[in-house]
């Protein structure tokens, strides 16, 4: 009988026992009110920023490919409709990369806030680089801005109300019912935003050439670029011309040097770095896979004697692009590269200058190195324009500018037929379904 | 590369234990045997039959006192039967008087039902449990014991998604509740709630593993399906999608057992696909080229595409490969399996070892499990039980990719070219890219047999349990149970393999962990009495604490130096590597209390508290009530005089239960992850808070009958269910300008209601002759009530819609096919003049009018034969295969004109295309060009309702004086059909298809899915 009570005291001792069993906790994640403490940790989340740069809607493919696929640079010959779509031009709301593209180019324009909402107040003595990562987190909210303005907003136009939603504060308490539904700021408001994101970023980074960051000069390089788009010719040859002049950069003297490394070069003012370990998935979409196969009209475009029409690879009966060639997907995207400055220059002094000659010299620098001889004179402004344009192609084909071009020169209309609305993507249907401030592109449907 | 081993050992054990056999000396004396028939109350048995097992002709009936006389030998075993009574057979021996007791069959009615935490009868029961015995399921060759459920019970849907070996099974009880957390039940093996989620991390297409297959369906008593609320509140927050208890078999006293089954068959697919021959494949494309020139102004010849490739239409000798024959095999199927039970009156054990092989009907793939148990129960004392349950497996599956990924082997056979050989004349593998078709990435047969990839998966399931009598009627039990699965990954992408070429990666390999523990510690109280005057009382009370710790990891590595090696260790470059973990925890307390009142009005409540470390901060615990009250009308005193009725017990219920699988275990937290930049660690935001994030809640009503008549000849039981899910566990949009698209959110709402009824009866039971039928069916009603946003487009083929079932179909209609014309009439749905994506409408869905199953059983002497037919009706398949092996010539890539390439060949049904002006026909005419071609278009989507015989077994048991002869108890041999005949208009493999097991959403797609497989076999059970 003793036997007996002893054994159901234990039994009823385990019967009450209240097991901890409630308390987990996650193993390769931190909650979010604990992650920006200290200097270090705010080099993180930078770093973060650029892998979030890396993911597929953004630079890791598809904002990379898609000017190319939207033009006539690539065709589409694999399964998913959702490339179909961007590849003949008629783009709906519903669009599987249009959708992801806003909300992951969002996602770093979302780190950028938090860090420059953040980077001032973290209590840290050895936070040395404090004004190095606010400027960097300046720089990427530009880039970040400006990528989704060109895919979005009618970037053509500076007098468009079609801008972006500027959000420029974190969300409070990492609370989704906090979220603001905001209206889409103009054209030139959004254009605002972006040169005065790159003001604070070149003012607070001087010194500053890590060219795997946006840096100083990427910035510089950056808001060439944005002046241009913005027809700000004279600050766009200023800035370019600063790149160019003042930078530490120089032009890689083969197109075959440029492309056939994994490294960064000489002429890299901003290489968003991918590595074997953390690998982009160009490889696969342009060569692996029978996705992005070339568009004869492309290789059909370059000059007799064009070193960039070697930068295709044939195999399994198409035309690859080289440019992302290692198999480990280790390619660089050069997010920003010098060739690029010099036909800025050239641009911005041709069309500031109204003289289609103005620029001839930094066109011809860009020519010789592809081993073409000068042009030694251009007759006309329209024919400036086919000059650069076609320049611009067998420069930067495969590398995102495409469809960004043809658009800047209004030529989507003659070139593909296309109609006039489409020069700008249309605001994705989820998010017109819970933003009510949010209004759709014209000429979309609206649900 | 599996392990062939354990087969001869079994063979060895069989011989062993055929040896000692001998014959024994027949004892022929015939005597006179006489007894008395009587119930169990001790009433005689007037009209009993008894009777010579030997001699059928040898016979008589019991008289008015149960008295009766036989004349037998000793060796004679006489049989007494009586309708409504278990039929006895004994073996007369020396004895001249036989007294038998004759038990009541309650098999039906009184049976005895394993519910949560406890049993009852039957007839107690106030809400709506299924029960499958042993019988229904033991020896079908099949891995898991889930596949074996389907058609057995109404309101439970049972699908096999593919036939891939050792896949997982879809089961839907009353219907989906759930959008993006789990709608699949939860199992509790010998009162454990087990792990049965897909635990692999290795990609293989839309297929989940099985982690059910772990378990041997031969060691299972019995299932028990809890359907209603009153029966699953039990379980509380993981209640709402019904419950399976699964009961392992157990020792009984005084009756040593040993066993030995086996059965071994062969298998191949259901169905095949019709495609065209070279010749037929040719003149379709010249055809293409002609229709073009009517419709287009082209001026191409009549032999335009076979002239450019340079081929005869009419040549017998071209090269004619049936890429589906290549692809399929017959494969074999077998299963060995020992058992011994039995004990003493204080000590029972039963225990097995089992051993089951199948080979894939496609090559490249297999399942393979060997599995030991062990059963004990034990009387320490006169007031303590102990027992424990241990059993041990391990399994290893053979796979390949299929579905709608790049490299699976049916999907490349789709519209395999069959002008290209599998092999080259120096029997290398044919390489696609050298031939015309441009469907095939790679060759199929390469796929299938040079990749490698293998789940391995050790599994034991452990229970100890204790069960102290406190007094008469009070008794705790207590148990600690562990659920560890430690299961690896290996794959490997060969060199030789158009996907390591292509990426240049000269073999690539991969090898990942997942270990899983998960613990389990339970106690409650039962409490039986009964008072004067009718009242009766059974409750119980209960804590259970349960926390489950997981880790993975997986490394992948390139550069091999040749096809035959497969461990990393070899390869050049490791690409990747990383470790994780996750935990979960569940703290619960439990009751039920049942009340009977004079056996006449039952009434049962149960109720759970549940606290989960899945959801947020504001609802960490959640309280699940139920219940129910049934009343016996057969019991009261005006139903005395009548003889029709049996039981006649209508039922009613209601209550609330959870489901919180299939959610993030951090779901509720504002996360930062870990990401790498510049090979530098970096920290990105991965999700936004939600701290009200909380369960699903199911609130159903279930209003039932259970009808007995003629003595519980026939049985019917009816109900009518409404289940409303609210606080759907559901990815709401947010603004994107957050940076995040979706967080988790209880919202949303969604609806199943449904009939089902169920009937079972004996039809003869004469005494050579005996045929029971049993039918159930059940028509269930999904629709989505309430979404944050309505419409949701999911995919490229499915939308999640208010006012629509889960699994709608959103595709590209059409009107048809112009007769005039031969083109497709496609909708313009949004009018724009374009026909895109954008004229999508809702088509249909992948949800069943009504389904159910109808089982037959028929012994005569000692033969026995089964069959179960099963059936859906109005279920829709998105057959995207067509849109590949019916592309009618689309030269998706080549130029019309100069070079045509089409995706491949065609199935024989598009020879009823269209051909000429007035032509009637659903199938548009072909063309070089995609104008009648749309991927996402309801032209593929097809009725796929199906009858099937979806098993048949025949038996003979050999009668007991001639097994004792020769020493056995039983000897049974049989040979068995599964999926043997399919009645469908579905064009495709087979109608019972979902390409993407994973997701329910998006049920119903056929594309490039291993289809089921026909088994034939033969087995054998042996009792000594």
């Amino acid at each position: 009988m003793k036997k007996r009570s002893i054994l159901l005291l234990t039994l009823l001792t385990v019967f009450l026992m209240s097991c901890d069993v409630l308390d987990t906790e996650p193993q390769a994640s931190l909650d979010a009110e604990t992650v920006l403490v200290d200097g270090a940790a705010a080099q993180a989340v930078l770093l973060g920023a650029y892998s979030r740069m890396q993911v597929d809607p953004y630079y890791g493919v598809h904002f990379t490919l898609s000017p190319d696929l939207a033009a006539d640079n690539a065709r589409y010959q694999g399964f998913f409709d959702s490339q179909l779509e961007v590849h003949s031009g008629t783009v709906p709301i519903s669009n599987l990369w249009i959708t992801t593209a806003w909300v992951n180019i969002y996602r770093v324009v979302n780190i950028a806030n938090l860090l420059i909402a953040e980077v001032p107040g973290i209590d840290d003595d050895a936070f040395a680089t404090r004004d190095r990562v606010l400027g960097e987190a300046h720089a990427i909210r530009a880039l970040a801005y400006f990528d989704l303005l060109r895919v979005f907003g009618y970037h053509f136009d500076t007098s468009s109300p079609y801008g972006m939603p500027l959000l420029l504060e974190p969300i409070e308490n990492n609370d989704f019912n906090l979220i603001p539904d905001l209206a889409r700021s103009s054209v030139a408001e959004t254009y605002q935003q972006i040169l005065s994101d790159l003001n604070t970023a070149i003012s607070l980074m001087e010194g500053y050439s890590t060219n795997t960051a946006m840096n100083y000069w990427a910035a510089l390089a950056l808001r060439a670029r944005v002046n241009l788009y913005a027809k700000n010719y004279d600050a766009a040859f200023n800035d370019a011309n600063d790149v160019i002049e003042n930078g530490p950069f120089s032009l890689v003297s083969s197109v075959d040097d440029l492309f056939l490394t994994t490294g960064t070069t000489s002429e890299s003012i901003f290489d968003l770095v991918f590595n074997d370990q953390d690998g982009s998935a160009l490889f696969i979409f342009t060569f692996q896979r029978d996705e992005y196969n070339v568009n004869p009209s492309l290789t059909d475009s370059f000059e007799e004697g064009d070193d960039r029409a070697g930068l295709f690879i044939f195999d399994r009966g198409s035309d690859r692009p080289a440019k992302w060639s290692d198999s480990n997907n280790a390619n660089n995207v050069k997010v920003l590269r010098l060739a690029e400055m010099y036909l800025i220059r050239s641009e911005a002094a041709t069309m500031r200058d109204n003289n289609p000659n103005a620029g001839l010299a930094d066109l011809n620098v860009i020519r010789n190195r592809a081993g073409l001889a000068d042009i030694e004179s251009i007759g006309s402004m329209d024919e400036y324009v086919d000059i650069i344009l076609h320049e611009r192609r067998a420069e930067f084909n495969y590398e995102g500018h495409r469809f960004f071009d043809i658009v800047r020169f209004n030529k989507l209309g003659e070139f593909f037929g296309r109609e006039d609305f489409r020069k700008a993507f249309p605001i994705p249907r989820d998010e017109l379904q819970i933003q009510t401030n949010l209004e759709q592109n014209p000429g979309y449907p609206t649900n | 590369m599996r392990s062939k081993l354990i087969q001869p050992l079994l063979f060895c054990t069989l011989l062993l234990v055929f040896v000692p056999l001998h014959a024994m000396e027949a004892n022929a004396q015939e005597r006179e045997v006489s007894g008395t028939v009587s119930t169990a109350t001790g009433e005689p048995l007037a009209g009993a039959t008894v009777r010579l097992a030997a001699d059928a002709e040898t016979g008589t009936v019991t008289d008015i006192d149960g008295y009766y006389s036989i004349s037998a030998t000793a060796d004679d075993v006489i049989i007494i039967s009586f309708i409504g009574y278990q039929t006895q057979e004994i073996l007369v021996g020396d004895r001249s008087t036989i007294n038998v007791v004759l038990q009541l069959d309650q098999q039906l009615l009184s049976e005895v039902v394993v519910v949560g935490y406890g049993v009852q009868t039957r007839s107690d029961l106030t809400g709506s449990i299924a029960s499958i015995s042993a019988d229904e399921i033991a020896n079908q060759p099949v891995a898991s014991l889930d596949a074996a459920l389907q058609g057995r019970a109404s309101g439970v849907f049972v699908s096999s998604p593919s036939g891939t070996p050792g896949a997982g099974i879809t089961i839907n009880i009353r219907g989906q509740t759930s959008l993006s957390a789990s709608s699949e039940p939860l199992y509790v093996i010998d009162g454990v709630p087990v792990i049965s989620e897909d635990l692999s991390g290795l990609f293989s297409g839309g297929q989940a593993t099985n982690s059910l297959a772990d378990l041997n369906p031969n060691d299972i008593a019995s299932i028990e399906i809890l359907k209603d609320a009153s029966a699953t509140a039990i379980y509380g927050s993981r209640g709402a999608n019904g419950v399976v208890l699964i009961t392992t078999k157990r020792g009984e006293a005084g009756q040593s057992n040993i066993g030995f089954n086996m059965y071994t068959g062969f298998q191949n697919i259901t169905n095949q696909i019709d495609m065209m021959s070279s010749q037929e494949f040719l003149g379709m494309m010249n055809d293409a080229a002609l229709q073009d020139n009517r419709d287009l102004g082209t001026d191409y010849s009549s032999t335009h595409v076979s002239d450019i490739w340079g081929f005869d239409p009419n040549d017998p000798d071209l090269q004619n490969t049936r890429w589906y024959d290549e692809i399929f095999r017959t494969s074999a199927v077998s299963n060995y399996e020992l058992t011994a039970s039995g004990g003493s009156e204080n000590t029972r054990y039963f225990t097995s070892l089992s051993y089951f092989d199948q080979e894939g009907v496609q090559f490249g793939t297999g399942f393979e499990r060997i599995s030991g148990r062990v059963n004990l129960d034990t009387k320490v004392t006169d007031w303590l039980d102990f027992g424990t349950n241990i059993t041990v497996n391990r399994t290893v599956q053979d796979r390949t990719i299929n579905d709608n990924s790049l490299y699976g082997v049916v999907i490349n056979t789709l519209a395999g070219d069959p002008l290209m050989p599998v092999y080259e004349a120096d029997g290398s593998y044919a390489d696609p890219f050298n031939y015309f078709g441009w469907w095939m990435l790679d060759n199929p047969l390469l796929i299938a047999n040079e990749y490698q990839r293998f789940t391995r998966t050790v599994r034991g399931l452990g229970t100890i349990f204790g069960v102290a009598t406190i007094t008469d009627q009070l008794s705790l039990r207590s148990s600690l149970s562990v659920d560890y699965t430690s299961l690896d990954d290996e794959a490997y992408t060969p060199i030789i393999s158009r996907e390591s070429v292509n990426a240049q990666r000269n073999g690539f390999g991969n090898f990942g962990t997942t270990q899983d523990f998960t613990w389990l510690i339970e106690n409650y109280l039962s409490y039986v009495n009964t008072f004067s005057g009718g009242h009766n009382v059974n409750a119980v009370l209960g804590t259970s604490f349960q926390q489950s710790n997981r880790n993975f990891s997986s490394i992948s590595a390139q550069g091999f130096p040749s096809d035959q090696f497969l461990k990393l260790s070899v390869a050049a470059q490791v690409t990747s590597a990383s470790t994780s973990g996750t935990s979960w925890g569940l703290a619960s307390y439990f009751f039920r209390g049942n009340y009977s009142f004079d056996d006449r009005y039952l009434f049962t409540t149960t109720g759970r508290l549940d606290g989960s470390s899945r959801f947020g901060d504001n609802f960490r615990y959640g309280f699940f009530p139920s219940a129910s009250v049934a009343w016996r009308i057969t019991n009261e005193s005006f139903m005395e005089n009548q003889r029709i009725f049996s039981e006649l017990k209508p039922r009613i219920s209601y209550g609330i239960t959870g489901n919180q699988e299939g959610i993030g275990n951090f779901a509720s937290r504002g996360l930062f992850g870990v990401s790498d930049y510049r090979a530098t660690p970096t920290l990105v935001p991965t999700q936004l808070s939600n701290a009200n994030l909380t369960w699903e809640s199911t609130r159903q009503l279930d209003v039932g009958i259970d009808i007995g008549l003629f003595d519980d000849r026939v049985n019917l039981s009816a109900d009518y269910f409404i289940k409303t899910t609210d606080d759907l566990l559901l990815n709401r949009l947010i603004p994107g300008i957050s940076g995040f698209s979706s967080v988790t959110e209880n919202i949303g709402k969604v609806e199943n209601k449904g009939f089902e009824f169920d009937i079972r009866g004996a039809i003869i039971s004469g005494r050579d002759l005996t045929w029971s039928s049993s039918f159930n069916i059940s028509f269930i009603r999904n629709e989505v009530l309430q979404l944050e946003v309505d419409r949701q487009v999911l995919n490229d083929s499915h939308i999640l819609a208010e006012g629509h079932p889960i699994g709608t179909f959103y595709l590209i209609d059409h009107e048809g096919v112009d007769p005039q014309t031969g083109n497709m009439l496609w909708i313009d749905e949004n009018g724009d003049g374009v026909i895109d994506s954008g004229d999508r409408r809702i088509v249909g869905n992948a949800q069943p009018d009504f389904y159910g199953g109808w089982g037959n059983s028929f012994t005569f002497k000692g033969f026995d034969l089964n069959m179960l037919f099963q059936f859906t009706y109005g279920n829709k398949i998105f057959n995207h295969s067509r849109a590949s092996y019916e592309n009618l010539g689309w030269s998706r890539i080549g130029i019309p004109g100069i070079f045509p390439l089409p995706d491949g060949n065609n199935h024989r049904l598009a020879n009823d295309r269209w051909m000429q002006p007035g032509d009637e026909t659903d199938i548009p005419r072909a063309s070089l060009t995609n104008k009648n071609w749309r991927e996402y278009s309801s032209r593929w989507l097809e009725d796929a309702s199906y009858l099937r015989l979806k098993t048949l077994t025949l038996g003979y048991n050999f009668s007991p004086e001639f097994t004792q002869r020769i020493g056995m108890r039983n000897l049974r041999l049989y040979m068995q059909g599964q999926n043997l005949l399919t009645f469908t208009n579905y064009t495709g493999l087979d109608p019972e298809v979902n390409q993407n097991a994973r997701n329910p959403l998006v049920a119903g797609s056929d594309f490039g899915t291993h289809p089921q497989v026909r088994t034939i076999s033969f087995g054998i059970n042996i009792e000594f």
